[in-house]
């Protein structure tokens, strides 16, 4: 076969074109996850660079015995999965509100999607202030209303803090859900309902045979990308809670963390960092696995 | 009126009703946030807590835009207590601009290039690129952090702005990737075509054609790539630790676990810092459709 | 500039997309590549331009080899089916391009503009963009991006095929008489045949990578070379009917219908299938051995003709177009009158025509 000559200057262009990508993707992305491995076989104290040495799977053993692990990933679900429902249904509910034709709606749609941007160290700021059992306003109007007779220790009670952070996640994330499924809401051809109409269905049953399912891929595909999201998630509870009290709001994310920085102990939250990416990758085959289905049945 | 059009103005009605009352819960943090911030210090402990503010006073905004030293002043202000975050407020500012602009420049000029080439030659491997850069993404960024920091340890970049845009480079640019990408694919070959064989290089049917083609894309992916950096809290943290070279996110937060809590400063603070993204959100509104539309976030 | 073609061939991978493709194109004509999609014509077209790679084979523009040119130094210009205009660019620009790449001075880029904006009368949409253009705009700003350089080679891949029906028939005039202005050899594909017919000096008939024939309308028209190009031309479409050649006479059923001479030894046997157009044909009162017996299934009026089928067996219907006034009913029993001359002969086997 012959090869033309300009054809292939051509694909030096295509070469060039992607070796910054390339350098870039190397240099900070795979080399800090191949790194973040490594380091998990090791004893890592960086402010002794010394005794950095080869542990084999200790620091695997150190956490799976430490009983804080295990209550981190157990509280990181727990937070997750309530989260995550909380989203979905807020989420949904408020899709079907913004999907109509009414005044306004561009400005609803702006001020509705608006806590998706802003900077979680704001909102935790924020929260901290109006959810002050003493001077915050929540309480204040709580008790003036008469719903309560006693300050709400919104931060200060293990359960009260997981609700708390719960809260907030579910007040930053909820936009992502609306947009998607708004996206969906969108593309439902409007003769369907317009059939279910004229079949009888009520606004009820129109909801659950109708839009139901010409949501049911969206929603599968949003709640398994925002659980993998949520669970690694660190700013939403560090910034709001610490991880308190004591560490009754602990996920993995917030245990790795305070392994490496307060503890020093890098090899330790490199190694919760693996199992963490383990479980990413769990998650994306199952979303892969449940995507999958979702373009087939198209 | 009759009994239908009756029903349905009121169905309009509490629509909008319920909507507004949504609107308002959602909003209630910034809305609480910005009224307290322009309350004097006597009315933010007041009771009944008011929305609208009986009194406006930019105090707290001056305090903070002004850079000068400040210190906490107990009771009736005669005796300060400590130093507040009011005097580094500009610099945190102006250091959050420089890494958030330099990190979204990095990831946008190597995202677009390299999505262009995969979408238009062919070589080994090419395909798996965006997909690998998906899988990038997904990856959360505290097992990026620490490794990171140690690199940037041996480069001898410690508490040093060029460690965190490159941090930042490393969490923007999978999704600009792929976003781009996403762009990209959609451009009809035929115009590039075309400028081929009206006589252009490649580059110049790069930047002539296919640049101000893929425009909305890339401002998508801007917008996008600047919210990420600008709202990050855990990369500040960790790759810098003297005052002056903190971002707005950790330097704020920082000065709330001090001593001494000034909130109406703290919301001043906290406002402030949400501006620039609220601005950047009005434009992304346009060009979210465009920028998600292309195959980024479907559904 | 002439275009030679010197066995050409294309393959993605193991699929074979053009086989040996020999032509040559005389300088300043009007040539069409033509056949139904999948044939290769517009691989064909790209390869000629630069933009698909060649598998085996040259192509010489005049004397020159181009086969390694990148398309920018074939001084080339073409027009794509969706026109490819640049979508950022106003009319002006998108008119200027291929100059301003080439460093020609400003002064001459907008004189050249001007020109030819003028003598497409598109010159008060020079400051618009093409998404506020209309389709048959969009093609004449198409056509002013080619004018302007002045190529020696003008390529055209199906550019009426996104126009409505009206504004093709008015532009298949423009663009001959584009061609005529315009000075350069021009290679046009299309699938529409009446379009190769009304517009071409030659037809290259393509069909699965195989160029089919390649000669004036005329020729392709009058003289097809094969079953292919015999069904493909022509509208309304040639009748077909397959039978013997015997002694000299085409034996169907129990006619025998006069044939014009033939050549004997293109024949593989005595297997073959003669084409007849519906104008060639004509109605008869009374039987004779010219003539096939059959039925009016359907009467069509096409304005100045009607179009009369006729089922003259169990499964075969043929097509007699007569004049509008043709007092012809559904149901009667007509005669079909064959003329020999008009008669073309193929071998069954070979598809190949048998005329001498």
């Amino acid at each position: 076969m012959r090869r033309l000559d300009f054809l292939q200057s051509d694909r030096f262009v295509g070469l060039l074109f992607i070796a910054p990508f390339v350098v870039t993707a190397v240099l900070f992305m795979v080399y800090p996850i191949v790194e973040a491995i490594r380091m998990a076989f090791f004893s890592y104290n960086p402010l002794r660079p010394d005794l950095i040495f080869y542990v084999g799977l200790a620091n695997f053993e150190y956490i799976f015995s430490d009983p804080l692990f295990w209550s981190s990933f157990a509280q990181g679900t727990i937070w997750t999965l309530l989260s995550i429902l909380f989203q979905t249904v807020f989420g949904v509910g408020i899709a079907l509100l913004l999907h109509r034709k009414l005044f306004g709606m561009a400005i609803f749609r702006g001020l509705l999607l608006f806590p998706y941007i802003v900077p979680t160290v704001v909102i935790a700021l924020i929260w901290r202030w109006i959810f002050n059992p003493e001077i915050g306003v929540i309480n204040y109007s709580l008790q003036s209303v008469g719903l309560i007779s006693e300050p709400i220790y919104w931060l200060s009670t293990p359960t009260m803090a997981m609700a708390s952070t719960i809260m907030l996640n579910v007040w930053k994330y909820t936009p992502f859900v609306v947009i998607c499924v708004l996206a969906r809401l969108q593309a439902v051809p409007l003769e369907l309902y317009d059939a279910a109409k004229v079949d009888g269905a009520g606004a009820f049953r129109r909801f659950l045979d109708v839009t139901l399912p010409q949501l049911r891929e969206v929603l599968i595909v949003v709640i398994v990308f925002r659980t993998v999201w949520t669970f690694n998630k660190f700013e939403e509870i560090y910034l709001l809670t610490k991880g308190g009290p004591g560490t009754s709001t602990f996920n993995l994310a917030v245990y790795s963390f305070e392994q490496s920085m307060a503890s020093l102990r890098l090899g330790v939250g490199a190694a919760t960092g693996v199992v963490m990416m383990v479980m990413l990758m769990v998650g994306s085959v199952l979303y892969l696995r449940v995507a999958g289905f979702g373009t087939e049945e198209k | 009126m009759n009994a239908d059009s009756l029903w349905l103005t009121t169905k309009k009605i509490s629509l909008y009703v319920l909507l507004c009352l949504v609107t308002f819960a959602v909003c209630f943090p910034l809305i609480w946030a910005l009224s307290t911030s322009l309350k004097p210090k006597s009315e933010i402990f007041a009771t009944p807590p008011t929305l609208i503010p009986q009194t406006t006073t930019f105090e707290n905004y001056e305090a903070l835009l002004s850079g000068r030293q400040q210190y906490y002043q107990s009771g009736e202000g005669k005796q300060e207590i400590g130093p507040s975050p009011a005097q580094f407020f500009t610099r945190w500012f102006v250091n959050s601009v420089i890494v958030t602009l330099g990190s979204t420049l990095i990831s946008i000029v190597v995202s677009t290039l390299a999505a262009y080439s995969v979408t238009r030659f062919r070589y080994w491997g090419r395909s798996a690129i965006p997909y690998f850069s998906l899988l990038g993404y997904m990856v959360p960024s505290i097992i990026f952090v620490f490794p990171l920091f140690l690199m940037m340890v041996r480069l001898e970049l410690t508490d040093n702005l060029l460690s965190l845009v490159f941090g930042y480079v490393c969490i923007t640019l999978p999704f600009c990737m792929w976003l781009m990408w996403a762009f990209m694919r959609s451009i009809p070959i035929e115009i590039e075509e075309a400028a081929l064989i009206d006589g252009a290089s490649r580059y110049q049917v790069f930047a002539d054609v296919v640049l101000p083609t893929a425009l909305p894309g890339i401002i998508a992916a801007s917008i996008f790539s600047m919210i990420v950096s600008w709202n990050d809290y855990l990369f500040g943290r960790v790759f810098i630790n003297s005052l002056d070279n903190l971002t707005l996110t950790v330097g704020v937060m920082l000065f709330f676990e001090g001593t001494h809590v000034d909130w109406g400063l703290l919301m001043a603070a906290s406002v402030l810092m949400t501006v620039p993204m609220a601005i950047l959100f009005m434009a992304l509104q346009r060009h979210l459709v465009a920028g998600f539309g292309a195959g980024a976030v479907k559904g | 500039m002439d275009v030679k073609l010197q066995r050409i061939n294309k393959s993605f991978g193991s699929v074979s997309i053009l086989k040996d493709v020999d032509l040559v194109f005389p300088s300043n004509k009007f040539v069409t590549l033509l056949g139904p999609s999948g044939c290769g014509k517009t691989t064909l077209l790209r390869m000629i331009a630069g933009l698909e790679e060649i598998s085996a084979g040259s192509i010489l523009f005049g004397d020159r080899e181009i086969n390694k040119l990148a398309p920018r130094d074939r001084n080339i210009a073409m027009v794509f089916q969706s026109y490819a205009l640049y979508p950022q660019m106003t009319v002006r620009r998108n008119l200027g391009y291929g100059l301003r790449v080439r460093k020609t001075p400003e002064s001459e880029v907008a004189s050249a503009v001007e020109r030819v904006a003028r003598i497409l009368e598109i010159d008060h949409l020079l400051d618009r963009k093409p998404a506020q253009l209309s389709g048959g705009q969009r093609q004449r700003v198409a056509l002013g991006r080619a004018m302007v350089r002045k190529p020696d080679i003008f390529l055209m891949d199906e550019p009426l095929s996104n126009l409505d029906a009206k504004l093709r028939v008015t532009m298949r005039g423009e663009l001959r008489r584009f061609h005529l202005d315009l000075n350069a050899t021009t290679v046009y594909v299309t699938h529409d045949q009446l379009e190769a017919m009304t517009m071409s000096d030659l037809i290259a008939v393509m069909h699965k990578g195989v160029v089919q024939q390649f000669g004036t309308p005329e020729d392709v028209y009058k003289r097809p070379a094969n079953l292919f190009v015999a069904g493909f031309i022509g509208s309304p479409p040639m009748n077909f009917l397959e039978g013997d050649v015997e002694g000299g006479r085409f034996k169907i059923g129990e006619a025998a219908l006069p044939l014009p001479s033939l050549d004997s030894a293109k024949a593989t046997g005595s297997a073959a299938v003669i084409g007849v157009r519906p104008q060639d044909l004509s109605l008869m009162t009374s039987a004779g051995p010219d003539a096939l017996a059959g039925r009016v299934s359907l009467v069509e009026l096409l304005g100045s003709e009607k179009l009369v089928e006729v089922q003259i067996s169990d499964r075969k219907r043929i097509s007699v177009q007569v004049r509008a006034d043709s007092q012809v009913g559904l149901g009667e029993n007509v005669h079909v009158g064959f003329d020999a001359q008009s008669i073309h002969v193929f071998d069954k086997q070979t598809e190949q025509s048998l005329l001498a």
